[in-house]
């Protein structure tokens, strides 16, 4: 007869084999026959350092009992000395196993099972494992804890991790943007683990307001980022980074001077006088400045887009919810992050103006057209003093003087550590930009410190703090309008190279004056504090007790000082200083309550919250001209003779709210949220101070149904739908009021007080926008997620619209807030994510945005449009309303031209319509004018693909705004009188018939140039490569010899290649010609120790 | 569980309690804003009122908006290249949705009005004023609706009017239609409650006093052809010097000159402060105010002579800040002898002297003569007469002389160099870019009493009278020793005759457009005279289109209907 042992490895065939072996030995029980035992057959052991595997079958040789045992028992291999003579068997046993974890016990017949102890410490065994990611790469650093005690390791260089552990103990296995994944230890010692990465799994956690949720169980519509995504593109601040990556956000920018920030607006525009930027939650707190913070920091990002998620945050929701996360410190070993970059900015398309003789030719004609130039013989006469130069082909291109190449650096560190109880993470950054101008530059510096610290097992409290420091100079003195239009074959230097103040004795100052050190001042420090601490206490599993007190605080000065050469200061007299000075403080305490409980097949998540919101800023300035000592400039105004100017302003408001969400799940398949928020407002009077926003949303996990469990096409397949009601808090403090204005006035030079009434009235009825969204979307996963969708639809209605509603004149008022008209949008929006190549060595992963708004205002004051306000019931709120240019009378139709009132060479526009509603022989501005384009594109599309190979990465990020119409400053920069220099366009003359711009005339200025405005209109549409980023990762093995766990170097080419219809100008700057906007070249380095 | 429970009680009890705490947070706090109820309620706040029916008046004078509306479209100027305002100089396309200037002044007019019809029903219950100071102040209020009303009136004709202020807050969206006839009631009650309670003088030059009311009362007397009145009124006030102390300057130069802008001769004006920052230039403090501030006049009229001869003249104080904006039709020019009437002199600037020494072509149209300036040299002369070719190419300074400026039927052919009006330059200007200038306007000065004496006792049937009174401006305007040809008889005199005088007298002083409608001539004098506008102007043009701003937010469009003939 032979004992039982079993050594299999693999652990699911040896749990499989211990149940058969269980199985085995009862029926042994009854069946072995025994022939002889008992307890009084002695024995004699004398062994020197054996294995009690092997004791035991001497044992087993010298009596009749057999011995049953799990070969892999570690401690049945342990070598022992041990002298025993004539000892019964449990006397031998006792001393045998006495220095082990072994015990033993009789069974019938002469059989011993022999086991481990129970006990911890004597069952404890080494794990060890590796760590990878999909691709197989592995993970260093992965976080490792045995659940419920505090035992944690980190995975080393190449993943691997070694823990002791108990059979019974479950390992948790964490890593940042990687879902978290637990494996019961049982008999293995070895643990190797492909972690999934988190962005595609539905148990990823994704913050809402007020909470998180996982990814399951969503209802509403939110778009998840992860931080690695958030800063893969290199960029000052973080929204600009996922521009075109959520779909339904539009972010576009619009200023390539440095510092500049991006506008965001989330499924289109709602409000009409108001703000429609979405209201921004850091780490809980709402923080507008999300130009502060630092990409590396963040965790993750979350867009809450339709009323049901957004309606928690009721009155401030409408226009779309971004929650930034940022990082915490973790458990076991300690993290040490570098991430560095340095590129060089330069111009994105720039037209170029006139020449000298282009200019000289436009002059030329301009004269012509009025009968004082016929020929080259009246050059002397047209061109006086400048003849010289013109014959000489003299031309300056004053622009290419003042741009030059700007660059963007950014140096960060931080580090993550912490035990179980205290986890901490800090980091600071350094970003600088130089802008493509002297002079203009900005530099912040982010420090940051989040602490989380466990006071009891269910307390724990917590502090978040960011600090951010701001100084900046920026340029915003439209100096490259001047040199636009300066005209060119002037000269900027004096034959001594010194500069000449007005170039050609002409009435424009020359460009580069401001360019002198000191001559142009706009300096801002800035200091940014958003901290919150919060304590949390978890009496029980299912209810969690948090309260939260935010404090953010800002402090600005600005110091300007325009000297007597600048732009702005050259039509008045002397140089300016002035110092603004700006404190903001706001407050914010909530309390939240969050229960959870599940009831068989029934999941009840209840959060219920309490806020108070208080805001105060507090800003001054003053300042003087005629200073004696520019050198000081704001620095000491009383030097300052002149126009001595003080001014203070403060303004406060607080809002009170209550708040409540019900999630309910039955099976985990129907899903049902419920939500409302009660606001009270200061700015609100009385009786419209408190509104409620519900919401209501279900999803059905179709996936999850048993009749989906036979297809192999889906792996994920959900169903949302919801409604609600969310506000823009868009009424400003005061403006209930009717408020004086101080207008200045004097007496025989004597000043006296004079306050006369604000020509705003203010309006006692005010209350918020209301926007009800309904929202249907489906989510789903097809071959095993190789291919992850959304599909949104979305119709949002906006109602109560805040409008500045022109008033009759003649009432003593010109204007007042009130809540009239409306507006809708809707739409479809689309996320795709497809792994299209997976293998060992490379992976292909690409995503795809699409967004299509179709925005517009239903209903204005009075039901009809608002023509001096530019708003149009139809249309998008940013619309261009004019004449439309149908190209340039020609002579053969002078007749016609005659008819409504022009010549040959003035821009011919479409007779449209007539008081008869058809056209009328006649042009005028009643019926003749239309929508001519709109400044909101039809679509965006963001197409972004991720390549791995070996250790390389490249990323090629695409990204196209269509539909949308923007005014050129360049194409209106037309001066029929040459009074300036403007646009190289192709202009009529009678021997150029072309239908491009208008005859130049020098008797007429462009103010009255009849439909000048009509030449600015151009079509935006754009395709753009975003980024291109190569980056390579040296391998584990070369770069541990220098202790760096991880060292990826990239380039990165962002803004490179733009494919536009305007040739030479990004339409992304929206026409603008003093901030073109940039391109950027840059390399940089992420270490990680 | 029982005790975590009860803390959990105890907590949404606090949070409760807060939140009740935290309700009277909700009230609104507001340190900086004033209000009516609060500021106009004590003698130290209504003051505040009072000044600030004034600031109204420098919307429209020394405003471009105001030089377009009073001065242009007339028989006496057009367009410049600057022109940003075309439509009302020629009436090319005029419509109240184009021209802005239309907007700017009404909404001001009727803000001031608003204010002051707020102030007249406040001022009784003001408690710590006496009844002097109340009748005083309350008169003031009078005159200046008074005078804003027919600004309004005579601009755009029976428009909105009332002697109401709704509450702050309350939202008034109609408007009424008044015949013009009750607009003048109202006019000639405001102002006989301005003679009778304004104090005879000020200590602060620039309110209203009760001579001023009268002055203006004689203006409106002759606006409604009440031509005994006006002559009494304006005889009152010319004979009367012991009462009053008006007397003309002996010389009509001297009223221009920035030194001596508080003189005898001046009865009312809006004064400009030497401390820029005492006007009305917008700014973070004064958000609404004027784009440009203070008093523009010195920079509209202006020809662009800083691009005669750029390295020989350049832009200085002296010369000004050319605009470019307006220049004289002919028949302006025509109007004046300049051998006679200093008034030409004193009111145009004909030659530019070289500010810059150099050497270079100084003939624009004989490039080849390179001669060499010193600073004061001429270097460029325009001429109201036509010159022979030969003597200005012999010239080494560049001449426009008319032929050069206009062709035969007096359409400029040359928009840029002209013959400049230099009565509002300012060389007290700090600099050559500055755009503001403390140059006060004259509302009303002693020579308008002159005219309207003359033009009334010419209705009346006297035209010797009318002539005396004629000739005693244009002795002082004679160039000493021309006196004897200046002189006029009765029977020269005749309504021309008169806007004749009044051109010569008064251009520029935002008078003439409202002279010619008074006198019924605009339509027959700008179709006459100025051949830019006489293509487009029509006979409904003598009262201005609405702005389309009013018409787009009046609620009851049906009764408040666009003037005749705009669309």
């Amino acid at each position: 007869m032979k004992s039982f042992r079993t050594g299999i490895k693999s652990p699911l065939l040896s749990n499989a084999l211990l149940v058969m072996k269980i199985t085995t030995f009862l029926l042994l029980v009854f069946v072995l026959q025994v022939s002889a035992w008992g307890f009084g057959q002695r024995l004699n052991l004398r062994y020197k350092n054996a294995e009690i595997a092997g004791i035991l079958v001497n044992i087993e040789k010298q009596t009749n009992y057999r011995f049953l045992y799990n070969n892999q028992l570690s401690a049945i291999r342990q070598k022992v000395t041990i002298n025993l003579e004539n000892v019964d068997i449990r006397q031998a046993l006792d001393n045998l196993f006495s220095q082990t974890i072994l015990t033993y016990k009789f069974m019938a017949n002469g059989l011993i099972v022999i086991n481990e102890n129970a006990a911890p410490q004597a069952t404890e065994k080494k794990v060890t494992g590796k760590i990878t990611d999909p691709n197989g790469t592995p993970l260093s650093g992965v976080t490792v804890t045995i659940k419920g005690t505090s035992k944690a390791t980190t995975t080393n260089e190449q993943g691997v991790f070694t823990i002791t552990a108990e059979d019974n103990d479950v390992l948790v296995f964490t890593y940042v943007g990687f879902d978290p994944q637990e494996i019961k230890v049982g008999d293995n010692t070895q643990i190797n683990l492909s972690l999934t990465s988190a962005a595609s799994s539905l148990e990823n956690i994704v913050v809402i307001g007020y909470g998180t949720l996982k990814k399951r169980d969503l209802t509403g519509s939110v778009v998840s980022l992860k931080g690695d995504e958030v800063k893969k593109i290199a960029a000052g601040n973080v929204m600009e980074s996922v521009q075109g990556k959520v779909a339904g956000v539009d972010i576009t920018r619009t200023s390539g001077g440095a510092g500049s920030s991006v506008n965001v607006t989330v499924r289109g525009n709602r409000s009409i006088l108001a703000q429609n930027t979405p209201l921004f939650i850091v780490d809980g707190i709402q923080y507008p400045n999300f130009q502060d913070i630092n990409p590396n920091d963040i965790q993750s990002m979350e867009v809450l887009k339709d009323a049901s998620s957004t309606a928690i945050y009721g009155s401030r929701g409408a226009n779309g919810v971004i929650i930034i996360t940022t990082k915490r410190g973790a458990a076991g070993k300690v993290r040490v992050g570098v991430n560095t970059y340095y590129g060089v900015n330069k111009k994105t398309g720039y037209p170029v103006p006139m020449n000298g003789p282009q200019y000289a030719e436009l002059k030329r004609q301009g004269a012509r057209t009025a009968g004082t130039w016929n020929s080259s013989a009246d050059d002397a006469k047209l061109f006086g003093a400048d003849l010289q130069a013109v014959q000489d082909g003299v031309s300056t291109y004053y622009p290419g003087l003042l741009l030059k190449d700007g660059s963007q650096q950014d140096y960060g560190v931080n580090v993550a550590s912490g035990s179980e109880k205290t986890k901490v993470f800090f980091s600071f950054d350094y970003f600088k930009e130089k802008g493509l101008l002297n002079n203009d530059y900005s530099g912040r510096y982010t420090l940051r410190l989040n602490i989380d610290q466990t006071v009891i097992g269910t307390f724990k409290v917590g502090l978040q703090s960011q600090l951010t420091y701001y100084n900046e100079n920026r340029r915003t003195d439209n100096v490259l309008t001047v040199a636009n239009k300066i005209i060119p074959y002037y000269v900027p230097y004096a034959a001594d190279g010194s500069l000449v103040r007005q170039p050609g004795g002409a009435n424009q100052i020359n460009p580069l004056m401001e360019e002198l050190p000191g001559a142009y001042i706009n300096n801002t420090n800035t200091t940014r504090i958003l901290s919150s601490a919060y304590a949390e206490w978890k009496p029980f599993s299912s209810l969690t007790l948090r309260s939260t007190l935010g404090i953010t605080n800002g402090s600005s000065r600005n110091g300007l000082f325009l000297g007597e050469n600048t732009i702005t200061r050259f039509t008045a007299t002397g140089s300016l200083a002035k110092v603004t000075n700006a404190t903001q403080a706001d407050l914010i305490w909530e309390n939240i309550i969050t229960w959870n409980k599940k009831f068989g097949d029934h999941a009840l998540d209840v959060t219920a919250v309490t806020s108070y919101i208080s805001n105060k800023v507090d800003s001054s300035y003053a300042q003087g001209t005629g200073q004696i000592i520019p050198g000081q400039g704001w620095k000491a105004l009383l030097n300052n003779p002149l126009n001595l100017g003080i001014w203070s302003n403060y303004i406060g408001s607080n809002l009170l709210s209550g708040a409540f969400r019900v999630n309910y799940g039955y099976k985990g398949k129907y899903l049902l949220t419920v939500t409302g928020r009660a606001d009270g407002s200061s700015v609100l009077l009385k009786e419209n101070r408190w509104s409620f926003f519900p919401s209501a949303a279900v999803a059905w996990r179709i996936i999850d149904e048993d009749f989906m469990k036979d297809q192999n096409v889906f792996s994920d397949l959900k169903l949302r739908a919801s409604y609600g009601v969310a506000g823009n808090a868009a009424v400003k403090p005061y403006s209930t009021t009717t408020g004086l204005i101080l207008i200045p006035y004097s007496f025989n030079d004597i000043s006296m007080l004079a306050y006369g009434f604000d020509p705003q009235n203010g309006n006692r009825n005010l209350k918020w926008e209301l926007t009800g969204t309904q929202n249907i979307g489906l989510d789903f996963g097809l071959f095993k997620n190789r291919i992850t969708a959304s599909v949104d639809y979305y119709d949002s209605r906006t109602r109560d619209l805040l409008l500045l509603r022109p008033l009759p004149g003649s009432s003593g008022h010109t204007r007042v807030v009130e809540n009239v008209g409306k507006t809708r949008n809707n739409g479809i929006e689309v996320s795709l994510r497809t792994v299209n190549v997976q293998t060992k060595h490379l992976t292909w992963s690409s995503a795809v945005t699409y967004t299509r708004n179709k925005e517009r205002i239903t209903d204005l004051v009075n039901g009809i449009n608002d023509v001096a306000g530019g708003l149009f019931i139809g249309s998008p709120v940013k619309s261009f309303y004019d004449f439309k240019k149908e190209g340039i009378w020609q002579t053969p139709d002078s007749a016609l031209a005659k008819s409504f009132g022009y010549k040959p060479g003035d821009i011919r526009v479409a007779d449209l319509s007539g008081d008869k509603c058809q056209p009328d022989d006649k042009l005028d501005a009643t019926y003749d004018r239309t929508v001519v384009g709109s400044a909101v594109p039809n679509y965006t599309l963001g197409f972004s693909n991720d390549v791995s190979y070996r250790n390389f990465d490249l990323n090629v990020y695409v990204f196209a705004r269509v539909g949308q119409t923007f005014v050129s400053d360049y194409a209106n920069k037309f001066e029929p009188n040459a009074i300036e220099n403007g646009a190289n366009v192709n202009y009529w003359t009678p021997e150029n018939p072309t239908n491009d711009y208008p005859r130049p005339n020098a008797n007429i200025s462009r103010a009255s140039m009849p439909f000048a405005t009509t030449l600015g209109y151009k079509d935006g549409s754009f395709v753009k490569i975003r980024n291109i980023t190569l980056g390579y990762t040296l391998p584990k093995t070369i770069s541990q010899k220098f202790h760096v766990n991880n060292l990826r170097w990239y380039v990165s080419a962002k803004n490179y290649f733009t494919f536009a219809k305007q040739k030479d100008y990004d339409p992304e700057g929206e026409g603008s010609f003093d901030r073109p906007l940039t391109k950027l070249l840059v390399t940089g380095l992420n270490i990680e120790f | 569980m029982q005790n975590s429970i009860n803390k959990v009680m105890g907590w949404v009890l606090a949070g409760s309690l807060v939140f009740t705490s935290c309700n009277k947070k909700l009230t609104e706090y507001n340190p900086t804003g004033m209000t009516a109820d609060v500021t106009y309620t004590t003698a130290k706040g209504f003051e505040t009122l009072v000044n600030a029916a004034y600031t109204y008046t420098r919307w429209w004078y020394g405003k471009e908006e105001g030089y377009s509306l009073s001065e242009m479209g007339t028989d006496i100027w057009t367009n410049g290249t600057g022109d940003v305002f075309p439509q009302l100089s020629r009436y090319d396309n005029l419509q109240g949705s184009n021209t802005s200037a239309l907007g700017m002044e009404w909404d001001n007019f009727y803000a001031a009005i608003y204010l002051i019809n707020t102030g007249l029903a406040q001022i009784d219950n003001v408690p710590d004023y006496t009844d002097k100071q109340k009748s005083q102040r309350s008169a003031e209020l009078h005159f200046l609706r008074a005078f804003y009303y027919w600004h309004i009136v005579e601009t755009w004709g029976g428009v909105h009017l009332t002697t109401e202020a709704t509450a702050p807050g309350v939202i008034e969206s109609t408007a009424n239609r008044t015949p013009v006839e009750d607009f003048y009631k109202l006019i000639f009650q405001d102002l006989d409650y301005a003679v009778k309670n304004l104090a005879a003088t000020t200590s602060d030059y620039g309110r209203v006093t009760s001579p001023i009311a009268k002055a203006f009362q004689a203006r409106m007397y002759l606006t409604r052809g009440m031509n005994a009145e006006a002559a009494a009124t304006a005889t009152d006030l010319i004979n009367n010097v012991d009462i009053y102390k008006y007397k003309l300057l002996p010389k009509f130069a001297d009223l221009w000159n920035m030194g001596n802008l508080k003189n005898s001769e001046v009865i009312w004006a809006i004064d400009y402060s030497t401390n820029l920052a005492n006007n009305d230039l917008v700014s973070a403090a004064y958000p609404s105010g004027h784009p440009r501030g203070s008093n523009s006049g010195h920079m509209l009229f202006l020809q662009v002579y800083d691009q005669v001869n750029k390295p020989l003249l350049v832009r200085d104080v002296p010369n000004g800040r050319p605009f470019n904006r307006y220049m004289p039709t002919k028949a302006l020019l025509d109007l004046f002898n300049e051998n006679d009437d200093s008034r030409y002199q004193s009111s145009f600037q004909t030659a530019w002297l070289c500010n810059k020494a150099g050497t270079g072509a100084g003939n624009n149209f004989k490039p080849t003569d390179i001669s060499t300036f010193k600073v004061g040299d001429t270097i460029c002369y325009t001429s109201k007469n036509t010159l022979d070719t030969t003597v200005m190419n012999a010239k080494h300074y560049t001449t426009y002389d008319i032929s050069r400026v206009y062709n035969a039927a007096g359409i400029p052919t040359n928009r840029q160099f002209y013959v400049s009006l230099k009565k509002f330059k300012d060389s007290t200007r700090a600099s050559a870019g500055e755009a503001q200038s403390a140059r006060d306007v004259f509302v009303i000065r002693l020579a308008e009493m002159y005219l309207v004496a003359a033009e009334a006792n010419f209705n009346l049937g006297k035209p010797d009278v009318a002539a005396g009174f004629l000739n005693t401006l244009r002795t002082r305007a004679a160039i000493p020793g021309h006196e004897a040809a200046m002189q006029i008889t009765g029977a020269q005199v005749n309504l021309d005759f008169i806007l004749d005088e009044r051109a010569r007298e008064l251009c520029g002083e935002q008078l003439r457009w409202f002279d010619l409608k008074r006198t019924n001539k605009l339509i027959d004098r700008v179709t006459r005279l100025n051949p830019d506008a006489a293509q487009y102007i029509k006979d409904f043009q003598t009262v201005r289109p609405i702005p389309q701003s009013q018409i787009d937010a009046v609620t009851n469009k049906s009764e408040f209907p666009q003037n005749q003939g705009y669309k």
